[in-house]
């Protein structure tokens, strides 16, 4: 039953700033902390943009100056689908000869979602492929250029005046640009809500410049609001003519009302992001920098460091009624796996899902380890572990199936849900080697790790 | 042996220029205009009523064009057949339903749509991929109805006529298959 495989069913509990139950494919493992990682506890960082259509990567103080536009490619207005160019045969009279025509290639911009193309908006055919399209131009440009500079000075004076204060207090010799050196990566500068905001404060002049006295008129605010069209109440709507909501919010410059007047914009930027363990500082995710590949410089996911639990196969639950359930544990690491399980004790603060109680195997488990080229080598020798068949029922390379034996407590409608420790060996292959003066230590040491797994079984048999 | 002979068995008139496939399924009284391409595994079923086609229309695979009884009414019960005719130019793309008793001239109905039997399509309409139309309307003409939502809004242009892929179709599905011709009135076998 492909219901039982669903991510939710078996979720790991992490411990992080605040306790977070999630599947296992979507955490990831910090193997220098040895602790599961989900999305909300690491912090997040931009890597690269690159544009969705096109797969241009732009670097990022190019992608700031193009406010995260990319060049080539736009948005249809209507439904936002990325735009194709198309061209035509038109006639057109010979530079030469004006009594004559020649055919030339136009070109327009046309959706093909919703069969929007520029013509509708009134943008003439351009005769060059690309380049040639502009976005309208906001009227109000010049007036919030010139409040950025002003507040991108004033920000940059906080920070120097900020920086003095540091200074003061200190009595060493640091260079002026302490706070400036720090991007937004490191946890010096992150913002904290309340302060002052630092972005603004980077992007101004140089160390050392002489600032110009920016000042700016205050906004003025009008009497007299431009009158209501006098056929407002009696006009018939065309419905076509009104623009959407989101067709117009799209467009925060201009918000036209009227859909003659949705001109296409630039498409988004996406992002590749990296995500880091606040902890101990360590990349627990990187991608590569290539937009077209999907690959990973540093991938520390869950699921190649953590045996997995799956349910296989549940039979018809009753009240109180004690039932066998079919689970499976995966192996992802190459090495031997030795795996305990422990049931939830009376009173645990972690088990406040569990609605029924559960009886483990006592017996420790082993998983033989992960081998890719076992399926190939016709000469190994299948190991021999001593399986309880009451315990185990079947083993399969590096996963076996074994018994819980579930009693379910509360006869509501509800899943009943099962939860249970489970403690495994880690060898942390990533530390660093240190030397021994006993000299026969082993390079790499077990550590004992313990997870809380909940299972959602499904609901009792009627 | 006289009432035999006054009733007529519903036949498939195809016209001298089209290219309709011998694996489409055509049932029914169907009338097929010229320059019309019928792809196989179409099908054209005149059940309540016959079927009209004219001229330059484009019936891809898998296409559904059905002149059914309404839902709520038995074939038993007397109906009186309701002629489906369908214009110039239009395009049934792969895997739509087509239940429209009236459409018009340059329409598109794109793949996978449904086209309800109250529905009336006038002129450069064009229903989008999957999307289900089964109000009891007249569209008015250039619509396009596109997304999950049904969205509509109006086009300043027509779809143009896929005079190049028809030509095409016309050259090229000859060679790979065998044609329908249509059966000559009086040539009933005795």
């Amino acid at each position: 039953m492909a219901s039982l495989l669903q991510p939710d069913r078996v979720v790991y509990l992490v411990r992080g700033e605040k306790k977070l139950r999630a599947s296992l494919s979507q955490l990831y493992f910090c193997r220098y902390c040895s602790e599961l990682r989900s999305l909300e506890c690491v912090s997040h960082e931009v890597d690269s943009h690159y544009c969705p259509s096109c797969l241009e990567n732009m670097p990022s103080a190019e992608a700031k100056l193009k406010k995260n536009r990319c060049a080539n490619c736009f948005d249809c207005p209507c439904c936002m689908h990325t735009l194709s160019t198309r061209a035509t045969n038109i006639p057109a009279p010979l530079p030469d000869d004006p009594t004559k025509t020649a055919m030339k290639k136009a070109y327009y911009l046309a959706c093909g979602f919703c069969r929007w193309t520029s013509r509708d908006v009134g943008m003439a055919d351009k005769s060059v492929a690309s380049g040639g399209w502009q976005e309208p131009e906001n009227p109000h440009n010049q007036r919030i250029n010139k409040l950025i500079e002003y507040y991108q000075q004033l920000a940059h004076r906080e920070k120097q005046e900020r920086d003095r204060k540091k200074l003061a207090r200190r009595r060493q010799c640091m260079p002026l640009a302490f706070s400036e050196k720090y991007g937004l990566g490191t946890r010096l500068q992150r913002q904290r809500p309340g302060g002052p905001i630092s972005s603004l404060a980077g992007l101004s002049l140089k160390e050392g410049e002489d600032q110009k006295e920016i000042s700016i008129e205050p906004a003025q605010a009008l009497d007299e609001v431009e009158p209501l069209p006098e056929d407002c109440y009696t006009r018939t709507i065309s419905l076509p003519e009104v623009t959407t909501l989101r067709q117009r919010l799209l467009q925060p410059d201009f918000q036209p009302a009227g859909a003659s007047q949705l001109h296409p914009r630039h498409k988004h930027l996406l992002m590749k992001r990296s995500l880091r363990c606040r902890k101990c500082e360590h990349n627990l995710s990187k991608p590569e920098f290539n937009p077209t590949s999907i690959k990973f410089k540093i991938q520390l996911v869950a699921v190649s460091y953590i045996p997995e639990v799956r349910i296989m196969s549940i039979p018809n639950l009753r009240y109180m009624k004690e039932s066998q359930v079919l689970l499976t544990l995966t192996n992802p690491v190459e090495s031997i796996t030795h795996v305990t399980l422990a049931a939830c004790e009376e009173g645990d603060p972690d088990d406040i899902n569990g609605t029924a109680k559960v009886i483990v195997p006592t017996k420790e488990l082993v998983l033989a380890g992960k081998d890719a080229a076992a399926e190939y080598d016709e000469l190994a020798e299948p190991q021999d572990f001593q399986d309880d068949p009451d315990v185990v029922a079947f083993r399969k390379s590096n996963k076996i199936g074994f018994f819980i034996k579930v009693i379910p407590q509360k006869e509501e409608d509800a899943d009943v849900v099962v939860s249970f420790k489970i403690r495994h060996d880690f060898r942390n292959l990533a530390a660093p080697i240190r030397p021994s003066e006993e000299g026969a230590e082993t390079a790499t040491e077990g550590v004992w790790l313990t997870h809380h797994v909940e299972l959602r079984l499904g609901p009792l048999a009627s | 042996c006289k009432d035999k002979n006054t009733f007529k068995l519903p036949t498939v008139k195809i016209a001298a220029g089209a290219v309709v496939c011998v694996e489409s399924e055509i049932r029914g009284d169907v009338t097929i205009g010229p320059r019309t391409v019928v792809h196989p595994k179409a099908r054209i079923i005149a059940e309540a009523g016959p079927i009209v086609i004219g001229e330059g229309n484009l019936i891809e695979e898998q296409a559904l064009i059905i002149n059914g009884y309404p839902e709520n009414i038995t074939p038993d019960s007397e109906v009186e057949p309701k002629t489906m005719t369908i214009g110039m130019n239009n395009v049934f793309e792969v895997g739509c339903v087509s239940q429209a008793l009236k459409i018009g001239d340059n329409n598109v109905i794109e793949s996978k749509a449904d086209v309800g039997r109250n529905v009336i399509l006038t002129s450069g309409c064009i229903i989008g991929a999957f999307c289900q139309v089964n109000t009891c309307e007249v569209i008015p003409e250039n619509t396009v109805i596109y997304g999950s939502g049904c969205m509509r809004r109006v086009q300043t242009e027509r779809p143009q006529p896929q005079t190049l892929q028809l030509d095409f179709l016309m050259k090229i599905l000859p060679n790979y298959h065998h044609l329908k011709k249509t059966v000559k009135a009086g040539h009933h076998a005795s």
